[in-house]
């Protein structure tokens, strides 16, 4: 199993007031999965995606993520993770402005420390991969919002890390934008990555194999998607 | 070693991305590492600059002087018995105090010297020839006084390097005459110019030795008539000691004999150059550790520059961060990227330095009468405290920095 959680709980503090983002969660997601995440706004679901993908702590439960408890785990292994085996995608793309298309995709690589020629060479790779092969060069700002979302899917897949997660990654794109980006993923999937992403449209979570409501920091339905 | 190469090529893009605030905040670094530089020249110099005067009096050397005095008391202590400084009492001195190498005698008057229709007022000064070691003088032109020249109490002269300029402009002046009040000399050299001593050393008046001229004690006394009679044969003494340790032993006999010669009257000084070398020395040392502290204090400003830039900086990029940290950046590596740039900051900041300081200490040195000596070490010492500064103060921010909550710092707008 990739991703096994139990009784998850976080609590956020505001003003010394507990705010309970997620109640206790139970969900078990499989290797080579394509799950769409669902519900409401401040319902849980970017706290929860944001614990899957180890750049949160749970304030109580179990997440074991490729068997092995991740709450244990200190900031160093944490990052490793998050290096070598998840790639996160932001609603906001998150790039790094003042970089070219392709350093942005080298970051992870960077620090996984793989040497300057290999990592080109990746990158450029990934890049083409989401049909980016003539855009390398430019950076984020020369881009438009389908192609900076682009350059983000080539950042997290370039370490092929096997687990794709994705925050709204349509939700700052139009229509045409949005299919290619699933269009991505949909490519990823069947080359046998986990995909989970979490979205408002109707028209992505179609895309997705099975699909998740969360309500108030709870799941409320769980159900695979059959067209 | 990639990793560094690689931090080292980001950080230097990132800062040229930021020239102007850069540049700002190297501001600090670059006028206290070039002011530490400026100080420590400015230090050196004027050392070696003192250093020389007193070489030209002799680090081995004891100068003793008949005291200046006016008339009356001239004659009250003749009239106590003493004679004043004598040729007599070098040979004392001479023969009884322990590691004296050898004396030399000599008097010394004011007085107008003539050639053809220039004049100029000089110091003549009647010495022994054994002056030459004594005090290493060395003649540029011609030779100095012989002992046969000595002996046999010749009419000629060795003039000092201003004197010689102003008596002949550019003429050839050894084997010409000087009319010396109402007397020929016939030059027989010129001395190469000497360091200008314009302070007083102890009683030693102030006075351009450049000015001098020397002719043969025994021509000088035979010669030139007193203007009092009253008037010691002999003006000073100067005393060359085997080595700088036998000086004070020496002085104190020397002090001591005189003493009794004299009657103890009191009428002559003792002037050891080594010690006063010494001693102020020591206080060029404290002046110089002032100055050095006031150029530390303002490196240390510059650093504080760094340190409020980085901050600054830090804040602006905290989404940066949170990027860098989701995609799997280590603390230590978001630490070394910020550090790196603060070493790569103070480098630049130190190098700069360097150059406005050294550029500083030779125009100091070319428009006004301060000598400044740029040495290897303060170089060195300016650009490594300027680096260190830089990391110290780079330190913190990148701490800053590297602690950060990754999932935060990504939504920081
Ligand atoms: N850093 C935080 N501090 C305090 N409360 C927070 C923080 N982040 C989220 N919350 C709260 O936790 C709850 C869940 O937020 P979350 O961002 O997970 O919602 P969401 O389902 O992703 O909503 P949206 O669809 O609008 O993105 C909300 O009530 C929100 O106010
Ligand atoms: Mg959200």
């Amino acid at each position: 199993m990739l991703i096994d959680i139990q009784n998850l709980v976080k609590d956020y503090q505001m003003d010394s007031v507990d705010v309970a983002a997620l109640r206790g969660i139970n969900l078990q997601v499989q290797k080579n999965e394509f799950v769409a995440i669902m519900g409401p706004s401040g319902s849980g679901k970017s706290t929860l995606m944001n614990i899957l993908g180890c750049l949160d702590n749970p304030t109580s439960g179990v997440y074991r993520f490729n068997n092995t408890d991740v709450t244990g785990l200190n900031d160093d292994e944490l990052s490793d993770i998050r290096n070598k085996h998840i790639g996160f995608i932001f609603q906001s793309f998150n790039l790094l402005k003042r970089m070219s298309a392709l350093e942005n995709v080298e970051l992870p690589l960077m620090y996984a420390g793989i040497d300057k020629a290999k990592r080109m060479a990746m990158s450029k790779q990934a890049l083409e991969k989401v049909g980016l092969a003539d855009r390398m060069k430019h950076r984020p700002s020369e881009l438009s919002g389908g192609q900076r979302q682009r350059v983000a899917i080539a950042r997290a897949l370039v370490n092929n890390p096997g687990m794709i997660l994705a925050d709204e990654p349509t939700g700052a794109l139009d229509t045409t934008s949005s299919m290619e980006i699933m269009d991505v993923f949909k490519q990823l999937h069947t080359e046998g990555n986990t995909i989970i992403v979490i979205t408002h449209e109707r028209e992505i979570a179609a895309c997705c194999k099975r699909i998740i409501l969360i309500r108030d920091g709870l799941i409320t339905s769980d159900t695979p998607n059959l067209n | 070693m990639q990793q560094i190469r690689d931090n080292i090529t980001k950080a230097i893009l990132s800062l040229i991305d930021h020239k102007f605030r850069s540049f700002l905040t190297i501001l600090g670094i670059i006028f206290g590492t070039a002011s530490v530089i400026a100080m420590i020249s400015i230090g050196e110099g004027t050392k070696k600059q003192a250093i020389a005067k007193y070489q030209d009096l002799g680090v081995s050397n004891i100068i003793i002087r008949d005291k200046d005095m006016t008339d009356a008391e001239l004659q009250t202590v003749r009239m106590k018995f003493s004679k004043g400084l004598s040729v007599e009492d070098a040979k004392v001195i001479s023969d009884v105090v322990p590691g004296v190498v050898s004396v030399s005698p000599q008097s010394e008057m004011k007085m107008e010297a003539k050639v053809g229709d220039r004049s100029a007022k000089a110091s003549v000064i009647g010495v022994t020839p054994n002056i030459v070691s004594i005090l290493n003088y060395r003649t540029a032109k011609g030779d100095f006084l012989t002992t046969d020249q000595y002996d046999r109490q010749l009419k000629v002269c060795v003039l000092g390097a201003s004197i010689a300029r102003e008596l002949f402009s550019y003429d050839e002046p050894v084997g010409k005459s000087v009319k010396v009040e109402d007397q020929w000399f016939e030059v027989i050299g010129v001395m190469q110019p000497k360091a200008l001593f314009t302070e007083t050393v102890g009683e030693l008046a102030s006075r351009d030795l450049n000015n001098d001229i020397y002719i043969p004690l025994s021509t000088f006394n035979k010669r030139i008539p007193k203007v009092n009679p009253f008037t010691s044969d002999v003006k000073q003494l100067t005393v060359k000691l085997g080595n700088s340790e036998q000086l004070l032993p020496a002085a104190v006999v020397v002090r001591s004999l005189l003493n009794r010669r004299h009657f103890n009257n009191d009428d002559f000084s003792i002037i050891v150059p080594y010690e006063l070398m010494k001693q102020e020395e020591k206080e060029t040392r404290i002046y110089n550790l002032l100055l050095l502290s006031i150029a530390a204090i303002s490196l240390v400003v510059g650093g504080i520059g760094i340190m409020n830039i980085m901050l600054a900086s830090v804040l602006e990029r905290t989404q940066e961060i949170g990027i860098r940290r989701a995609v799997g950046g280590k603390k230590k590596h978001i630490m070394s990227q910020f550090v790196t740039e603060a070493v790569v900051l103070s480098v630049a900041g130190g190098i700069i330095g360097v150059i406005l300081g050294v550029t500083l200490s030779l125009v100091i040195s070319w428009t006004t009468a301060v000598q400044t000596t740029i040495t290897l070490y303060s170089i060195l010492m300016a650009f490594s405290f300027s680096v260190i500064v830089g990391i110290t103060f780079g330190y913190l921010p990148a701490k800053q920095a590297a602690n950060l909550r990754p999932i935060e710092s990504i939504r920081h707008e």
